[in-house]
């Protein structure tokens, strides 16, 4: 058993110390950050350690390309993240003061707000509004329907699709 | 994730999902109803997939609307363009963009104004020097022998070679020759004269005349007590912070308006004491500082969001 143990992790440190670099200075020509470039590598890396003890680490021999995949998810997930916290800090600015959370709870907010943002990632824009106005906001499907100059009968169709794209997205 | 789901819980999904419309759709009559609290008997697995659509529900129903819909119906990312070659415009310049977003429409109307962490130096046409701070706002009119700044927000300083009038929400600041600061805050203005004298002009009271070395507050009441300050001191004119044993609280308050984004901290860290010379322009290095120099730790959630807890005790 040691030899299997201890094989995938020569393998990462491998990979590691041929592709670090390069997926860094693919990542800073995207971000023109190196900084946060140096972070989303040092993350990828993670990524592809942590699933290595659930999975072995596929295709070694396209070790680029599967580095590429993870990076682009990280990438992603790092601009969605970062332009929640602007879209968040502007309303936040543009709330009368009364209705301000205070400082702790906007950092839970915020965390509340990403996952929820995970969550609906990937539908499109009108079943998202459909699906937001309906959730937060409890407007009627006809209302919803006027707003977004669909059918009624659209708006279920939008709303059952995002139930079943949460639905299956784990919590 | 599409492969991954298999048939079954993908049709378990659109099961639920149906009924949830129905209830949206006010159409559960009684009949509807019973056919529901059949279909979740049906299996354990049917009653667990309608206990994560409540809490599904729960969870949106748990956040404040208006913001929730601001920042979850923002205009989605555009993946191709942010994997392709160029880079997005909105990855070339975050800290630009965000002071953007965060000006105040008055300061979008103003003559001249700074973000969130800019300093500007302008020449008037008389040899005058005015600079504007972080985040502030001016409406300039120079005319025949007379220079008129209007301070809307932030905080200016004015280096006059001639006759200069600051109008200000409590009244007028007026000077001929003389170097000083004016800074809006919330009980009202402080004025801080370096060199030369100001007189003060209250909307009510008596107008007060300030000496070089000395700073009042001008507010709707009138003019303040007068008080002493080191003139000598560079401050944020040189693009510096100097403190001298003074209270964490009240040394990050002042950080906070030079920076982007959100800065909080421990309550706990209000009270401890901060002394020496700091940069402006590299906030990033001030907070470095401060956790080499006190018992404290700074987190990044991101760059634009940082807080700083007390250092945990080793164990």
């Amino acid at each position: 058993m040691p030899d299997s143990a201890a094989a995938p992790q020569a393998s990462l440190s491998t990979l590691y110390r041929d592709h670090r670099s390069w997926l860094e200075s693919w990542l800073r020509r995207r971000l023109g950050d190196s900084w946060e470039a140096a972070d989303l590598a040092q993350d990828t890396f993670v990524r592809v350690l942590a699933a290595q003890h659930t999975q072995t680490l596929p295709s070694l021999r396209e070790p680029r390309a599967y580095l590429l995949t993870v990076g682009k998810r990280l990438l992603v997930n790092h601009y969605q993240r970062r332009s929640l916290e602007r879209a968040y800090l502007e309303a936040l600015a543009n709330l009368p003061q009364a209705l301000a959370p205070s400082p702790e709870q906007r950092w839970l907010l915020l965390e509340t707000l990403h996952a929820l943002d995970e969550l609906l990632d990937g539908l499109p824009r009108a079943v998202r509004q459909a699906f937001l106005w309906s959730q937060l906001e409890g407007i009627d499907y006809s209302t919803i329907g006027e707003r977004l100059g669909v059918s009624e009968r659209t708006v279920k169709r939008y709303m059952a699709k995002a139930y079943e794209h949460c639905l299956l997205v784990d919590l | 994730m599409s492969a991954q789901v298999d048939a079954q819980a993908r049709q378990l999904a659109r099961e639920a999902a149906h009924w949830l419309t129905l209830c949206d759709a006010g159409e559960l009559d009684a009949e509807r109803a019973a056919a529901l609290a059949q279909w979740r008997g049906r299996s354990t697995a049917h009653e667990a997939l309608w206990q994560k659509a409540e809490a599904l529900r729960q969870r949106f129903a748990a956040v404040p609307a208006p913001l929730a819909v601001a920042c979850l119906d923002r205009p989605q990312l555009d993946r191709r363009k942010l994997l392709g070659q160029a880079l997005a415009l909105g990855a070339l310049a975050p800290l630009a963009w965000f002071g953007y977003q965060q000006l105040p429409m008055q300061r979008w109307r103003a003559d001249l104004h700074t973000a969130t962490g800019e300093r500007r130096t302008l020449q008037l046409a008389d040899g005058s020097r005015l600079q504007l701070n972080t985040a502030s706002a001016v409406n300039l009119e120079v005319g025949e022998g007379l220079a008129r700044v209007q301070l809307l927000e932030g905080e200016i300083a004015l280096d006059s070679l001639g006759p200069v009038q600051v109008s200000l929400p409590q009244g007028l600041a007026v000077a001929t020759r003389a170097s000083f600061c004016v800074r809006l805050q919330a009980q009202g203005c402080l004025v801080s004269v370096s060199q030369g004298h100001v007189s003060l002009q209250p909307l009510r009271g008596a107008p007060v005349q300030l000496q070089s070395g000395q700073q009042a507050l001008l507010s709707s009441s009138g003019v303040g007590p007068t008080r002493a300050f080191d003139a000598q001191l560079p401050g944020w004119r040189q693009g510096l912070l100097i403190v001298d044993n003074q209270p964490l609280g009240d040394f990050l308050r002042e950080l906070d308006r030079y920076r982007p984004g959100l800065l909080r901290w421990d309550p706990l860290l209000e009270r401890l004491a901060v002394t020496g010379t700091f940069q402006l322009d590299d906030s990033e290095r001030i907070l470095a500082l401060l956790a080499a120099s006190l018992p404290l730790e700074v987190h990044y959630r991101s760059r634009y969001w940082v807080s700083l807890t007390p250092r945990k005790k080793l164990a």
